[in-house]
């Protein structure tokens, strides 16, 4: 009874039990289980005492047997963690004890079964495990490795990968002066000695970009970090890591120095380098640019578009361009065009545009490069027009030499026909007839001579400083050396030149121009009426202008325009018309730069405008 | 040789004039020889002739530098004029200007009459080629 009771009572205790646990006797049926092991196993309470586990877990393996088998024996078996699925089929991890049960005697009368739910624990295991795999594959990969050092025991344990990192192998053994040696010595030595003196006196951890000097010899770029630990404010030692950014920092360092290249060479391009966005703002100048724009900084361009810097007409057409080299993707290469600035300034540029094309094939913008030709057009222009002249002089010379060659030859054919007929002629009357021709043939050789003297005189004469003189005393002077001659011929002479009016002139040029022109208006005058020459002065940018108008018989321009001024020819039945007047006066106008025009009616009259060069 | 009935010489200068004739007259090659200082003169005289249906010259000695009508634009009346008859004319010039030679090609080929070009000074033996009826 009392045993009964005593049964009953530990019955009693073990099934409140806070750990699982299970007593089988030595037919391995269950005489005691806590309530927390029934519940482990989701087993049923009522039917879980008197049956053997055998019944109970189904199948038994061999270990456990062998294990049960050796308590009952009397040796107790080593901890056994087993895998379990529940009735939810969700994984369990348990840890069994076997231990063998004895009663008051010490005999062996069966065994005690604990079992503890370790799934938590086995989990965080097997993440613990994976985390250090997923740490070692990260610093393989991101090439970080770690270091610890024990201030208490002086202890500097380096990772595989730091002691990569450092080149030794895997089998050195680092200390804390040792690892500081590894560092370049200068900068990089000086900084991480004082960084681990701060974190050991002061606390602060630190990250530095620092090179390394390998084992090997070789340098890298490290990026070295620590931070210092403190167990009861009291310096215990320190924790940190190594990543080795040497490829990035060395691709970092070309790739600046590339810029600083290509800046450079933009910069001091004799050449204005520009970049614009899509709506053609500006988003870099080089120097030639920023100057041109006449600024002294690039800031104060950025942002800015050309109709900031030039007039409306310049801005939209270069606007024009800056869109079709972004809608069609083609270049506008070598174009010149004449930029009007704000203020005025005309450039001639030879630009090339060239669009930027982005990852998705569209524009985002495009370079620009212009080329100031300014000074080379304005050279171009001023040697086109020594061309010009060279090539009008040449021209002259031509037609000079033609006439020298037809006015001699003339005479000399005639020479050569009378000379044949002097040797042939018998009479003597006509003998004497042929040698006065002759005479007159040679007077007129002479005279032909003279006259090209002339010429040639005004056009070797270089040397005639133009002076400044004044017109209107000139034409004076001309008139009283006329007088004579104007009253024969009842001339009127009307001087509307302002008496104040300089001109740059060769005063004997002049002279003989005036001369020349106002008698050939008298000479060729209209019979039906009193010949009157008027005289007056316009100007325009580069010549003063004097007009000599009379109102004679005119000449049919239309004829003989283009031989009014050539040597030897008259247009009028004059017999004191000698045909080199007005080519003489036109050569002396040339000859100071100045050019002579005529327009003229039959019948009315004529107005010769001379052309008086004033700027050079 | 069939003698010529008319010959014409247009040129300003007399000594030019002068030997022409002589040379035709010691040739005896035509009846009559008109002499014209410039071509003006020249052509309103032909054209006097046409009117009054007299013969025309049939040989032309034609000078190119003159005064106020120089041979070129003698010609270029001359060749409008109604004359079906080939009329031989002799340009005689001083001049080596080749502009005067294309001149003188582009009449050439303009005209029926027959151009000829020539510089000075002729001679004697020339005459009878220059005078022969074209």
């Amino acid at each position: 009874m009392l045993r009964e009771t005593q049964t009953n009572t530990s019955n009693y205790l073990i099934k409140q039990l806070p750990k699982a646990t299970a007593f089988i006797d030595k037919e391995f049926k269950v005489v005691h289980a806590s309530d927390t092991w029934i519940d482990y196993f989701d087993f049923n309470s009522d039917q879980v005492i008197g049956k053997t586990i055998h019944k109970l877990f189904g199948k038994v393996n061999p270990e456990w047997q062998e294990a049960l088998d050796n308590c009952i024996r009397g040796q107790q078996s080593a901890i056994e963690i087993e895998r379990y699925f529940d009735s939810n089929n969700r994984e369990k991890w348990f840890e069994w004890v076997n231990i063998p049960w004895y009663d008051e005697g010490e005999n062996i009368i069966g065994v005690i079964l604990q079992v503890e739910d370790v799934t938590k624990r086995i989990n965080n295991e097997l993440e613990h495990e994976k985390l250090q795999i997923l740490l070692k594959e990260k610093s393989e990969i991101a090439k970080i490795g770690s270091w610890e050092y024990d201030a208490v025991a002086d202890e500097l344990t380096w990772s595989d990968m730091t002691k990569k990192i450092h080149g030794v192998p895997l089998s050195h053994k680092p200390d804390l002066a040792n690892g500081i040696e590894f560092y370049k010595e200068g900068y990089s030595r000086n900084t991480i000695s004082l960084a681990v003196h701060k974190a050991m006196v002061e606390g602060i951890p630190w990250t530095e970009r620092l090179q390394l000097v390998k084992a090997n010899g070789e340098e890298i770029w490290v990026i070295a970090a620590g931070k210092p630990l403190f167990k009861n404010k009291e310096f215990i030692g320190l924790i940190g890591t190594f990543q080795d950014i040497n490829d990035s920092v060395i691709s970092d360092l070309k790739t600046k120095e590339n810029e600083k290249l290509l800046r450079t060479l933009i910069d001091n391009l004799p050449l204005n380098v520009f970049i614009k966005d899509t709506d053609s703002r500006k988003i870099l100048a080089n120097k030639s640019e920023v100057s041109f724009c006449g600024l002294e900084d690039e800031s104060q361009i950025i942002g800015k578009t050309d109709f900031d810097f030039y007039d409306q007409v310049t801005a939209r057409s270069s606007r024009e361009e800056d869109l079709y080299v972004m809608q069609t993707l083609k270049p506008i290469l070598s174009k010149e065009t004449i930029n009007v600035k704000k203020d005025g300034t005309v450039t001639t540029f030879m630009t090339s545009k060239l669009p930027l094309i982005g990852d998705d094939g569209k524009s985002n913008g495009l370079v620009g490069i212009s080329w100031d030709i300014s000074d080379i057009k304005q050279k171009e222009k001023e040697l086109r027009d020594l061309i010009n002249v060279t090539s009008l002089q040449n021209k002259q010379l031509i037609n000079f030499a033609h006439i020298v060659s037809h006015n001699l030859r003339s005479h000399t054919a005639n020479f050569s026909m009378l000379l044949e007929f002097l040797i042939n002629e018998k009479d003597e009357e006509e003998k004497e007839k042929i040698i006065n021709m002759l005479n007159e043939a040679s007077d007129n050789l002479l005279e032909t001579l003279e006259n090209l003297n002339e010429v040639v005189a005004i056009s070797t004469n270089v040397n005639l400083e133009k002076k400044p003189t004044f017109l209107y005393k000139k034409i004076q002077t001309v008139e009283q050396n006329l007088a004579a001659f104007l009253k024969k011929n009842n001339a009127t002479l009307i001087n509307n030149v302002p008496n104040d009016l300089q001109i740059m002139v060769i005063p004997a040029y002049i002279d003989s121009i005036l001369m020349n022109f106002i008698t050939n208006s008298v000479k060729y005058k209209d019979p039906k009426r009193d010949p009157v020459i008027t005289l007056s002065i316009n100007r325009n940018e580069q010549y003063t202008i004097l007009s000599i108008e009379d109102n004679g018989l005119g000449i049919d321009l239309k004829k003989y325009g283009d031989k009014l001024f050539g040597m030897y020819k008259t247009f009028h039945h004059n017999s004191d018309a000698r045909g080199i007047g007005l080519y003489i006066s036109k050569n002396q106008i040339e000859a100071m730069n100045g050019k002579v025009m005529v327009c003229s009616e039959v019948d009315k009259g004529t107005t010769f405008n001379i052309y008086f060069n004033e700027k050079n | 040789m069939k003698k010529i009935r008319s010959i014409g010489v247009i040129d300003d200068d007399p000594i030019t004039v002068f030997g022409i004739k002589k040379m035709l007259n010691l040739l005896e090659v035509s009846e009559t020889i008109k002499t014209y200082a410039n071509g003006k003169e020249a052509i309103e005289d032909i054209k006097d002739m046409l009117e009054k249906n007299d013969a025309i010259p049939e040989v032309i000695f034609l000078d190119i530098n003159m005064p106020i009508m120089d041979g070129w634009q003698f010609l270029e009346e001359f060749i409008t004029l109604p004359l079906p008859n080939r009329i031989r004319i002799n340009i005689l010039t001083s001049s080596i200007d080749p502009a005067d030679r294309e001149n003188w090609l582009y009449y050439k080929e303009k005209t029926h009459h027959l151009i000829d070009y020539k510089n000075k000074p002729i001679r004697k033996h020339q005459i009878k080629d220059m005078t022969s009826p074209a």
